[in-house]
């Protein structure tokens, strides 16, 4: 399995406390994206600028991808992700993200802190979209049950059908990301169709998936009142949906996106203000939203 | 009126005339009073410097009782003040042409229990008792002692009767008629008791803590609830009167460690002898009151165990989230296991309580103290030397062990000195100490031995070996093994001449030991194991220490802040710290090197076997307020403290700060007065802190966060 990264003691990605394993790989590129270096399934070359001391223990890459004029800066056209410079790297500031893992090694991981555990904590796959992942998710979700670990999985809901339905009996809550519910904002932003994701997350809950949807609140995008009357009717047409968590937009992600050579997307004028979050809040509230958070 | 809080508004339950009572008490009122009244002058007493040391402290003590200023407090249901300033100062507040006489004593929990069951009058029939036993030998002068400190208490107690009752208290004057001599039969009573008792042993300079107050109080609450005599918010009214006249020696300005250190520790929670859980309505009501008033100076401990009720565990979360790391967590399994293994019997353990911080002991019988060392130093100074060289990590860790054993040696031959060898019936004969009555009528065993407190007289006499620099040394031990004897990247003489030279030139090494090892707090089994090892050593290392003088030297891992005064003269480390820079706090990571978030830190220090560390180990961490928000942050909270006791921890302390916040009461003072933090056995009031002390909190805080 491609793994970005494992994050533990995180406490607002499912119930109690919750080691978090993002994975590599995602079907949608949101022009939002929090997590952009978990968009492409192969490894990449991560630089923190910040942390080079330009020391040039890299500079002995066959590939020439490091180059040292008055600062150190990379030709990512030439890196082959072979990870060699990151080893060399002193000081941290390159590192490969993606790592391969066996759900065994996973489980290790994630049990390090089950002690933590109690009082519903447990894992949450996140990424990146876990699905993609495929077979092995189902492997990995088998295992942690087997531990009597308490799972969640946060996914765009853009995947195969056949795989959650194999994934529903293994998964305690699905955080499902509905980005916006306008289709053609939608593809506009997040590149594909929104009617898989609602067709997939109305297929769960009729198999009595336990869901809980979040949704990313992006100022001036999707903060009117028709996205949240029409978040509202997605909720209670739901059977199995124990609520709604409004995700404000932040531009953190830009560190990650220039870290891995990424364009710097980031939108000053998409942060919700309290007000707005408060009145996207209040519209769900006042239409019997159960509102996490 | 506002108390400080890390998190939102405190709520609000007590009355407008008690937050007021507390909102002044917090603000120095008290605490300027009785600074402006350092003692009482012995200088009048004729032949005063031919007496003997005993006759003096009678002396002192008799015009303490008789002169000490008495305080009526507008409004106070809990009477009683120790109201001299040289008592804040570690000094029985008399003083002979200008200087106080006396040290008194610290570092213990006295004996309440007797307190309330027996009142001072029991304890005055057994000093009789005593006396008639031991009648005509060496031990009949301080059992007399015994006997004049006693009557002055009734002078002083008498004092205020008298003064109350002019001032028109007539319900305090009551209530003090029965106690503490008498034995208390309400809620009321037995904490008038307690707080007289404990206020006497203050006015006279010592500084006991109090230990276990609601199993000491417990059942006299229930008692006054089912009969009708109280009510709970009553109940609370009364308890909060208790913590804010504990507050009673805040002065405020600037000293060193802070202004709150004076040890009046509380624990709650926990079993009984029987093994029943004891949590009652007095649990819930003292975190009631610090959750509304913000009182950091009865820093107070759970016993957490399997049957602790969901409900309290949440409600210290709850609490804890304010901030002002005022509670902590002891495992009190663990604790049990420590305890008995190290010999105590078990029909004592479950009794436990602390020292005035963390340190763990049986109250009411210990004499207790400890004594610091820097392990880093060892290391440093000892085993490393300039031009030091060893061929494996194995005979650079054995050569160290036996550099460690010799400090351990030092520090218990330093006790072997306090005593005089052995009589001839083989037990140990003390030498002389300062007189200790006061807390000697506090402690069980002295009255019945005839022995003062610092002459043998406890149950239990500990002088713990306590190891500081724990994670540095550890840091440094593992940096060594991997760049020298692993990865042979250098050779240890060429590290030590790069250490010496404080990194100069070898930055790009010295940023590769920082970002590519995984040190001590990062649950990282390969570092954590010689965290392992060197705890066990250490523990076998203090065993075979016992038994070479009269006092146990059971092990323990602390710093208590001292590692400000060290880190300067610690040169540079091979996990790549400077010179000079700051060093791990009790048993914590070095601040800067823990990446993995809290659990992970907890996870390496539980590694750790802490039940052979005997009088404690403690972990200190830090959360920010974000990190506590909303149910989230409950949960939060919880877990670590479930599963810090499942994984085998010994003592934790959270607390709730904001490195910005803290910045900010740097900068503007007046405007935090009551903003509490805790430093590490102990909570402080931030502004009273010292700037490096300042400065070292905000670097855990942030390092934490």
């Amino acid at each position: 399995m491609k793994v970005a990264e494992i994050q533990r003691f995180c406490m607002h990605d499912g119930p109690g406390v919750r080691t978090v394993i993002f994975f590599k790989g995602c079907p949608l590129h949101c022009a939002w994206c929090h997590n952009p270096e978990t968009q492409s399934p192969h490894p990449q070359l991560l630089f923190e600028a910040k942390k080079c001391i330009a020391c040039r223990a890299c500079g002995e890459c066959p590939e020439g991808v490091h180059v040292f004029a008055h600062i150190h800066t990379l030709r990512r056209e030439k890196c082959v992700s072979c990870g060699n410079c990151t080893s060399l790297c002193p000081t941290g500031a390159l590192s490969l993200c993606g790592k391969e893992m066996t759900p065994k090694e996973l489980l290790a991981a994630i049990q390090r802190d089950a002690p933590f555990y109690q009082n519903g904590g447990g894992v949450t796959l996140s990424g990146g979209e876990p699905f993609l992942q495929g077979e092995a998710v189902l492997e990995l979700l088998k295992l942690c049950k087997k531990n009597g670990i308490s799972t969640a999985v946060e996914t765009c809901g853009f995947v195969s059908p056949a795989l959650l339905k194999e994934a529903i009996p293994l998964v305690d809550l699905f955080l499902w990301d509905v980005k916006d519910t306008d289709d053609a904002r939608h593809k506009a932003y997040t590149g594909v169709s929104n009617k898989t994701i609602l067709e997939n997350l109305r297929l769960v809950d009729s198999l009595g998936g336990k869901t809980r949807l979040r949704c990313i609140l992006v100022s001036g995008v999707n903060t009117n009142d028709a996205h949240y009357s029409a978040i509202a009717k997605l909720y209670h047409s739901l059977q199995n949906c124990e609520g709604v968590e409004l995700l404000p937009y932040h531009p953190y992600g830009d560190a990650k996106a220039r870290a891995s050579g990424m364009d710097d997307t980031s939108h000053a004028e998409w942060i919700p203000g309290e007000e707005t979050l408060l009145h996207g809040k209040n519209a769900l509230l006042s239409q019997g939203v159960s509102i996490h958070g | 009126m506002e108390f400080y809080s890390a998190f939102g508004k405190r709520p609000v339950r007590l009355s407008e005339s008690t937050r007021r009572f507390a909102y002044d008490s917090l603000h120095c009122r008290y605490g300027r009073e009785t600074a402006a009244v350092p003692t009482v002058s012995l200088d009048h007493i004729e032949n005063f410097a031919e007496l003997t040391d005993l006759a003096k402290y009678d002396l002192a003590i008799r015009e303490i009782c008789l002169h000490a200023p008495l305080r009526i407090c507008e409004g106070e249901k809990i009477s009683g003040s120790a109201t001299l300033g040289e008592a804040i100062r570690h000094h029985v507040p008399a003083s002979f042409e200008g200087k106080p006489v006396f040290y008194a004593v610290s570092h213990l929990t006295t004996d309440f229990e007797t307190v309330v069951k027996r009142g001072i009058a029991g304890i005055r029939d057994d000093v009789l008792a005593s006396l008639k036993a031991h009648r005509g030998t060496d031990r009949e002068p301080f059992l007399q002692s015994c006997l004049s400190c006693l009557d002055s208490f009734a002078i002083w107690h008498g004092r205020y009767l008298e003064a109350l009752k002019e001032a028109g208290y007539e319900e305090n004057c009551a209530v003090l008629s029965k106690v503490p001599f008498g034995v208390p039969t309400t809620f009321r009573e037995a904490l008038q008791s307690i707080w007289f008792a404990f206020a006497f042993q203050r006015l006279c300079g010592n500084w006991p803590g109090i230990g276990r107050i609601d199993w000491l109080l417990g059942d006299f609450l229930d008692r006054d609830l089912a009969e009708g005599r109280l009510t709970l918010e009553e109940a609370r009214e009364l308890l909060a009167h208790f913590f804010i006249k504990g507050c009673e020696w805040i002065c405020g300005g600037n000293y060193g460690s802070g202004d709150a250190q004076h040890y009046q520790n509380l624990v709650i929670g926990g079993r009984d002898g029987e093994g029943k859980d004891i949590t009652n309505h007095v649990t819930y009501l003292v975190l009631d009151v610090i959750e509304e008033l913000g009182i950091g100076d009865f820093p107070t401990t759970l016993r957490l165990h399997k049957g602790t009720p969901q409900k309290l565990l949440r409600r210290m979360a709850e609490v804890i989230r304010y901030g002002g790391g005022v509670l902590a967590v002891y495992n009190e399994e663990l604790i049990y296991q420590s305890l008995l293994s190290y010999g105590y019997p078990k029909e004592e353990v479950w009794k436990f309580a602390n020292d005035g911080c963390w340190e763990v002991q049986i109250p009411g019988k210990t004499n207790f103290g400890y004594d610091p060392f820097d392990g880093l130093q060892v290391l440093q100074q000892k085993t490393l030397q300039t031009g030091a060289d060893f061929a494996t990590y194995d005979a650079l860790y054995s050569a160290y062990l036996t550099d460690l054993e010799a400090a351990v040696a030092g520090i218990v031959e330093y006790h072997c000195h306090e005593m005089l060898g052995k009589d001839d019936r083989g037990r140990w004969r003390w030498g002389d100490w300062t007189p200790s009555t006061v807390i000697s009528l506090f402690e069980g065993g002295c009255i019945q031995a005839g022995l003062p407190y610092f002459r043998g007289g406890a149950v239990y006499n500990i002088r713990s070996p306590h190891f500081g620099g724990f994670a540095d040394t550890v840091n440094s031990l593992y940096a060594i093994r991997k760049l020298v004897y692993e990865e042979q990247k250098c050779t240890l003489p060429q590290l030590l001449a790069i250490l010496e030279k404080d990194w100069e030139g070898e930055e790009v090494l010295r940023r590769y030991v920082q970002s590519r090892y995984a040190y001590f707090g990062n649950d990282n089994d390969e570092c954590d194991e010689i965290a392992v090892s060197l705890a066990k050593d250490f523990a076998a290392i203090c065993r075979g220490q016992e038994g070479r003088c009269g006092y146990g030297t059971p092990p323990g891992i602390s710093t208590f802040g001292r590692q400000l005064e060290w880190a300067p003269h610690r040169r540079a480390t091979p996990y790549g710290r400077r010179a000079g820079e700051v060093l791990a706090g009790n048993c914590s990571p070095t601040p800067g090197t823990d990446k993995e978030g809290a659990t992970a830190v907890i996870r390496s220090y539980c590694k750790i076997d802490l039940a052979e560390m005997t009088t404690g180990a403690a972990l200190d961490l830090k959360l920010l307020p974000s990190a506590v928000k909303g149910e989230d942050g409950i949960f939060a909270v919880t877990a670590l403290m479930q599963g810090f006791t499942t994984l085998g921890g010994f003592f934790l302390q959270l607390d709730v700060a904001d490195g910005a916040i803290l910045r900010a009461a740097q900068a503007h003072p007046e405007a935090y007065d009551t903003l509490s933090v805790r430093v590490s056995g102990w909570n402080a009031r931030f502004v009273t802190l010292d700037r490096g002390w300042q400065d070292m909190i905000i670097a855990q805080t942030e390092e934490h966060s």
